[in-house]
């Protein structure tokens, strides 16, 4: 067992704080939610530049060839800055499923397109009904919107929504159903689909976070077989596995951004005076600070363990739900405790950046399963577990029922207390 | 990074968890309240076990050979620990083992730690940390049990209190004050001490978990050769103890297997002709135990990791987890207890008791967190010494008590 990064490792983390620190500004965070777009394409063109479009991918198409791991180092700094940008919807969601599924063609198509910054992917998963019944929403039960077949065409039809990045993508990865009845894994297809086609509108939702969920109609869409992504009736399967990344990568960013909320609040308590003395001296201060410390540090191994089991290709459904559902609520309580700290001065939306964290945070909550779905997925693990081991020497008939009347051991009876 | 354990450490594992699988009773329960048992029979039992495994080397595995142990790393030693919590066995020498050995080990002459280590790795011997006094919990400096000097002895008078009691004591590990002076913790030494000195006596403090005891000193002799490490520099001496004492791999374990225990209950038991597994509240419950077994995993491994690379890496950053553990043990709990319904008060051995009564056992003993320090001092400690955040200098308290006293009376 060892708890270290590689050398790359530590330099993709120095590398990555030092660009976002200079390009990713607050300002610019602010600039892009109030813009129409949900990103900053110069800052997408230098993060091409950079190679992080195309991190995970083979060198074959354009990309590094590093893993998951790596990835998770890279979008812990992505969270302590708040960078928005459609890198999970195209990088994890998009790519990585045409990179698990998708035929040569198409991975030799799309890959090193997204990786050089020339295209942005969504994924369009959820759905109106799918998102009210929480336990549904990440799940193929959920998914209705239907794509039928029409000699070498597909019609798709139906409305997703909370889709992110639609307003930008050029290609929608969409979730259809092709098939009813019987497990609902079995039956979805996954299409990639031009945004432009006719058939296909878009609307932003107005969120907490500013960022750009949207409500994605597809009105009677007609797509070539060629876009199927992955087998007919066969995508739950490698969308899942690009989820599971996913879920991690919001891991990794609640884990940055937890730091950076523990990092100020800190600093806040040592440096704001009242009554004289730094608000930090006061224990109500000490005692949010010290849950915010609870609440970053208990995640940043969970997330680890999950990566680095995706990374090894080993199974990880229990590891990355663990991650996510402690990460999820232990972020919701970081951003509260911030906000406790900081009173004031860490509710005001234009000067303060809690509020710009806690905003932003909902969402990374909320996405690929809040605690409650993840809880209940590791419940069921958990039905699955064997029944606890039974030792195997000959019975004692020490443990039968021998009431628990008293409070005092046996044994005490018969020691000598002295004087 | 790489979370495999190694071949090696996998051997040992097996090892282990063979020796307890072969020598545990296939009618053994795990127990709650005492960890060792209540009757004398389950007593004289783990008595037994523990001189097997001390025998094997398994109470001691990170000491060296020639004093009882089996000269394992700090990680392998992780493992030896695992697997005996896994099994739910709590040794009625664990103090030993855990907390009076190791100094010895560090600031033990010759002839003390021939004396006493032994004994502590064959499994032979209790002793009890007696530290806690009753002007002397969290403000653990405030020690008055007195040692004063007299010839070759010393002669100790005073108190201590809510010492743990798994077992009847052969030995006392005590911090006495030999020296008034302040700061107050410059002033305080080590003293290994038989139990039964003349002039020591005992009287039960039963609390709603662990057994304690009071202990009173009076006249009481102990030679000088039993002092521990430097006259006056014990405080700094059990910080050492307090190292040993929080750094565990074992919590996860044993973590797990009342996790198995309990989703078997829930397996088998029905509530509205389902098993209890269906209930909603009960899933919450134990995907929460599930989250938290999973990050004590890491946190312990970690920890050991941390330790075992110290000549690299120095101190450990802040961790937060043995905190977060103290903060939700009374949550899990309540969950449990209230799960159960008006059966949930029912102790073991009762008519109608549901799960051998562990639902009302592991609620009774939440109600007490201040094991290895309360959860207020935690918090202190972490903002401290952990954030770096401002208190109030120490010499200003007795001022600051001047103060207030009488004020909002």
């Amino acid at each position: 067992m060892e708890f270290t990064f590689t050398e790359e490792q530590e330099m993709l983390r120095t590398s990555a704080r030092d660009f976002l620190e200079t390009e990713c500004t607050e300002k610019l965070v602010r600039e892009v939610e109030d813009g129409d777009e949900g990103y900053s394409p110069e800052l997408w063109k230098k993060i091409a530049d950079l190679g992080w479009l195309g991190l995970v991918y083979p060198e074959q198409y354009g990309g590094a060839g590093m893993n998951v791991i790596d990835l998770a180092v890279l979008y812990e700094e992505f969270g302590r800055t708040m960078f928005p940008s459609p890198h999970l919807s195209t990088v994890v969601l998009g790519g990585m499923t045409v990179l698990e599924a998708g035929s040569d063609a198409q991975k030799a198509d799309i890959l090193p397109k997204i990786a050089d910054g020339s295209k942005i992917v969504a994924l369009a998963l959820t759905e109106p009904e799918s998102a009210w019944e929480m336990k549904k929403t990440w799940d193929p039960e959920g998914v209705t919107v239907s794509a039928t077949a029409d000699g070498d065409n597909y019609v798709i039809d139906g409305t997703k929504l909370f889709v992110h990045d639609a307003v930008v993508a050029d290609d929608i990865l969409v979730v259809t159903r092709t098939k009813t009845g019987g497990n609902p894994a079995d039956g979805i297809t996954l299409f990639l689909v031009d945004a432009k086609s006719s058939g296909i509108s878009v609307m932003p939702l107005i969120t907490v976070a500013g960022d750009k969920q949207c409500e994605v109609a597809f009105n009677k869409v007609k797509v070539p077989k060629a876009s199927i992504v992955g087998e007919l009736n066969g995508g739950w399967a490698p969308l899942s596995k690009a989820m599971q990344v996913a879920t991690v990568m919001l891991c990794a960013q609640m884990l940055g951004a937890g730091q950076r909320l523990l990092e100020l609040s800190v600093d806040y308590a040592k440096t704001r005076i009242q009554f004289d003395m730094p608000i930090g001296i006061n224990q109500y201060i000490q005692e949010h600070c010290v849950f915010l410390l609870r609440d970053v540090n208990g995640g940043r191994w969970s997330t680890y363990l999950a990566a680095w089991k995706l990374a090894e290709g080993e199974p990880c459904d229990f590891e990355v739900s663990v991650a996510k559902a402690w990460g999820s609520d232990a972020h919701e309580h970081a951003c509260w405790c911030a906000h406790q700290v900081h009173a004031g001065v860490g509710y005001t939306v234009f000067d303060g950046v809690v509020p710009l964290y806690s905003r932003r945070g909902k969402t990374l909550q909320l996405y690929m399963g809040d605690t409650a779905y993840h809880k209940e997925k590791i419940a069921t693990i958990l039905e699955g577990w064997p029944a606890p081991e039974k030792p195997k020497a000959k019975p004692l008939g020490l443990w039968e029922e021998v009431p628990d009347r008293g409070w005092i051991p046996e044994w005490w009876n018969e020691f000598d207390k002295g004087t | 990074m790489d979370f495999n354990y190694t071949e090696e450490q996998e051997k040992l594992r097996k090892e282990v968890h063979e020796f307890f699988s072969s020598n545990l009773p296939s009618d053994y329960r795990p127990r709650g309240v005492g960890g060792t048992g209540t009757t004398l029979e389950q007593f004289q039992f783990w008595m037994d076990l523990q001189r097997k495994a001390g025998a094997k080397g398994y109470l001691t595995p990170g000491w060296s050979k020639a004093s009882g142990g089996l000269g394992l790393s700090d990680m392998e030693q992780g493992i030896v620990s695992e697997e005996t919590s896994y099994w739910g066995a709590t040794w009625p020498g664990s103090q030993g083992i855990r907390v009076c050995g190791p100094p010895v080990h560090v600031f033990g002459t010759e002839e003390q730690k021939s004396t006493f280590l032994p004994g502590i790795a064959k499994g032979e011997v209790i002793w009890y940390q007696a530290f806690t006094e009753p002007d002397a919990g969290s403000d653990e400096a405030n020690v008055s049990l007195r040692a004063t000097e007299e010839n070759d002895h010393y002669i100790l008078n005073g108190q201590k209190t809510f010492i743990t009691a798994p077992g009847p004591a052969d030995y006392l590990y005590t911090l006495a004050r030999t020296q008034d002076v302040i700061p107050k913790h410059r002033g305080i030494s080590l003293f290994l001490i038989d139990a039964h000195s003349p002039g020591i006596s005992y009287s039960a403090l039963a609390t709603l978990g662990i057994f304690t005891v009071d202990i009173f000193f009076d006249n009481v002799k102990v030679p000088k050769s039993r002092l521990l490490g430097e006259l006056n520099r014990g405080f700094y001496h059990a910080m050492v103890t307090f190292e040993f004492e929080r750094s565990t791999t074992g919590a996860a374990a044993g973590a797990r297997r009342n996790l198995e225990e309990l989703i078997e209950f829930c397996r088998e038991e029905k509530r509205n002709g389902q098993p209890l597994l269906k209930d909603p509240a009960v899933r919450n419950l134990l995907a929460d135990r599930a989250i938290e077994m999973e990050l004590s995993w890491l946190q312990g491994w970690f920890a050991a990791w941390h330790f075992s690379q110290r000549d690299k890496l120095g101190s450990p950053p802040p961790e937060a987890g043995g905190l977060h553990g103290k903060v939700v043990s009374a949550d899990r709990a309540q969950q449990l207890i209230d799960s159960l319904g008006l059966y949930g008060q029912l102790r073991r051995g009762s008519k109608y008791c549901k799960y051998e009564g562990r639902a009302a056992n592991a609620w009774m003993s939440s109600r007490s967190t201040h094991p290895a320090g309360t959860i207020e001092i935690n918090k202190i400690v972490l903002a401290g010494r952990g954030l770096g955040l401002p208190r109030i200098p120490a010499k200003f308290n007795k001022e600051i008590r001047a103060a207030v006293e009488g004020v909002g009376v």
